[in-house]
């Protein structure tokens, strides 16, 4: 698995997909709706997803002496651990932020730890819908990305709404207050839990469809 | 010993079968897997490694079935696919740092003397690297973890004459102290002639033979004959046959030569075996 997971970042991530880390610091922008700071990250992962068909990129690895299944887990960890380093590169921009600027977010809601948490829900849709579409024939790209995506979309237009016109999650869930951070932690430990479940279950579909692959 | 022994492979797809695909390659022998483009060799290879679900059938490479000890088996063979164009942008030092890890069996210093010898540099990206070189770069990585047994999808497709002359050279070269074998598919007859020991013949998805090239070439001849020789059991005999202004030639099992000796017999190559096999010009 260790060396899948280096075959990965060496010859399959595309360095570009590095310089979307660089949209965290969009936290700073003073109101701006700050779920699109982690979405330019799909647009890294597109590309790597088109780039390694084009590489043949999945006959390479099933040339190599290894399980079919854990390519497909290196795959999924590669894609988990860029989100978690979109996630974590973000956390100091929020830091800074909220002592720059205590003001909330007039354009969405506040970069706090429920952000964070509806982010990592955000990524585990996108996990859990992605994959196991695209371990159905392992190289169509596009349906997966375009189902997954307007998945992510609807997302986050629905957490935004909901967060802006239900008062009590107004209250409790788009505020840099202090007060609210018990309810705003629990949200954020709900939606690491989201994300890792989503990640093992992207992993059983896919793997298992993907074994029934003619390459 | 047998290397590879491919037992009643078969898949269907919904416009093409395998049907019943059997061979074998003994240890230290090339055999080339001949067929016209379609005639099922890549799928035939690609079921051979379970890269493609056979719906029957199997293959058991150095004496294991291939399916029950696929990862033990991929660490002694290299395979290598036809138009296969991996990481075209990366080096070949950077792909080279990546497969090295997976092959209990690297050899470092083997790796080293095969890029010398095959005049490779490492600091070359996959795309800037010839046809031909690219087939010894896949060699050198197979042959830097010790393959024993190597399976080449159309290795010598695309090379000019001479990069091809020089491919099944060493082809012979490999195969010297008796240790490895080479299975490889080629649709370029003279590939065969000067290289492989052994001829499998695939078309339509079956066999139609699989023996030693003398064998191969002594089971078949080319006979030429007037139209009036041309009668209908004539026909029935041959394999295949084409008309022209002086009469006709046609291809035909050696067993089934007519008695008499009325019409003038020529010994077959490997390319009018497969030309008149494909044609069937038969009215």
């Amino acid at each position: 698995m260790k060396n899948l997971l280096i075959k990965e970042f060496k010859l399959a991530l595309n360095p570009g997909t590095y310089f979307y880390l660089a949209c965290s610091a969009m936290l700073l922008i003073p109101s701006y709706p700050y779920f699109v700071a982690f979405i330019y990250t799909f647009i890294g992962f597109i590309t790597v997803f088109i780039l390694n068909r084009e590489n043949k990129d999945i006959l390479f690895t099933a040339s190599l002496p290894i399980r079919k299944r854990d390519t497909v887990k290196a795959r999924i960890s590669t894609i988990a651990i860029i989100e978690l380093m979109q996630i974590a590169t973000a956390v100091p921009f929020a830091v800074i932020r909220g002592l720059i600027n205590p003001e909330g977010n007039a354009g969405g809601i506040d970069a706090n730890p429920a952000l964070f948490g509806f982010v990592f829900v955000m990524y585990a849709l996108f996990n859990t819908i992605y994959f196991p579409m695209f371990y159905k024939t392992a190289y169509k790209v596009a349906w997966p990305l375009i189902i997954s995506c307007s998945a992510v979309t609807v997302y986050i237009f629905a957490v935004e709404i909901a967060v802006q016109s239900v008062p009590v999650l107004k209250t409790y869930l788009d505020t840099l207050d202090a007060g609210y951070a018990v309810t705003q932690l629990l949200v954020l430990i709900a939606g690491i839990a989201v994300f890792v479940l989503s990640a093992v279950f992207a992993f059983k579909k896919a793997a298992k469809r993907f074994e029934k692959v003619d390459l | 010993m047998e290397m590879l022994s491919v037992q009643n492979l078969s898949k269907r797809y919904e416009k093409f079968e395998l049907k019943n695909v059997s061979f074998a390659l003994e240890k230290g022998y090339i055999m080339g897997f001949i067929g016209r483009n379609g005639a099922g060799k890549t799928t035939t290879l690609k079921t051979m490694l379970n890269l493609v679900h056979a719906d029957s059938g199997k293959a058991v490479v150095f004496g294991k079935e291939f399916s029950d000890n696929e990862l033990a088996i991929k660490q002694q063979i290299g395979f290598m696919f036809g138009g296969a164009n991996f990481y075209p942008k990366k080096k070949l030092k950077t792909v080279t740092s990546v497969v090295r890890r997976f092959y209990n069996e690297w050899d470092d210093a083997a790796y080293e003397r095969y890029l010398k010898r095959f005049d490779l540099d490492e600091d070359k990206k996959v795309d800037e690297l010839s046809q031909g070189m690219k087939v010894k770069y896949d060699l050198t990585l197979a042959l830097s973890h010790n393959a024993k047994l190597l399976i080449l999808d159309e290795p010598t497709s695309g090379l000019d004459p001479v990069s091809r002359d020089d491919l099944l050279e060493l082809f012979q070269e490999l195969i010297e102290d008796g240790e490895r074998s080479i299975l490889f598919s080629t649709q370029i007859t003279s590939d065969l002639e000067k290289c492989a020991d052994f001829i499998t013949y695939i078309k339509d998805g079956k066999i139609v033979a699989s023996t030693n090239k003398d064998d191969f070439l002594g089971s078949y001849k080319i006979v030429k004959g007037t139209v009036e020789q041309l009668t209908e059991e004539t026909k029935h005999r041959l394999i295949g046959y084409k008309k022209n202004a002086f009469g006709f030639a046609g291809l035909i099992k050696t067993e089934n030569l007519p008695s008499g000796g009325c019409l003038d017999v020529f010994a077959a190559d490997i390319e009018s075996i497969m030309i008149y096999f494909e044609k069937e010009q038969k009215d």
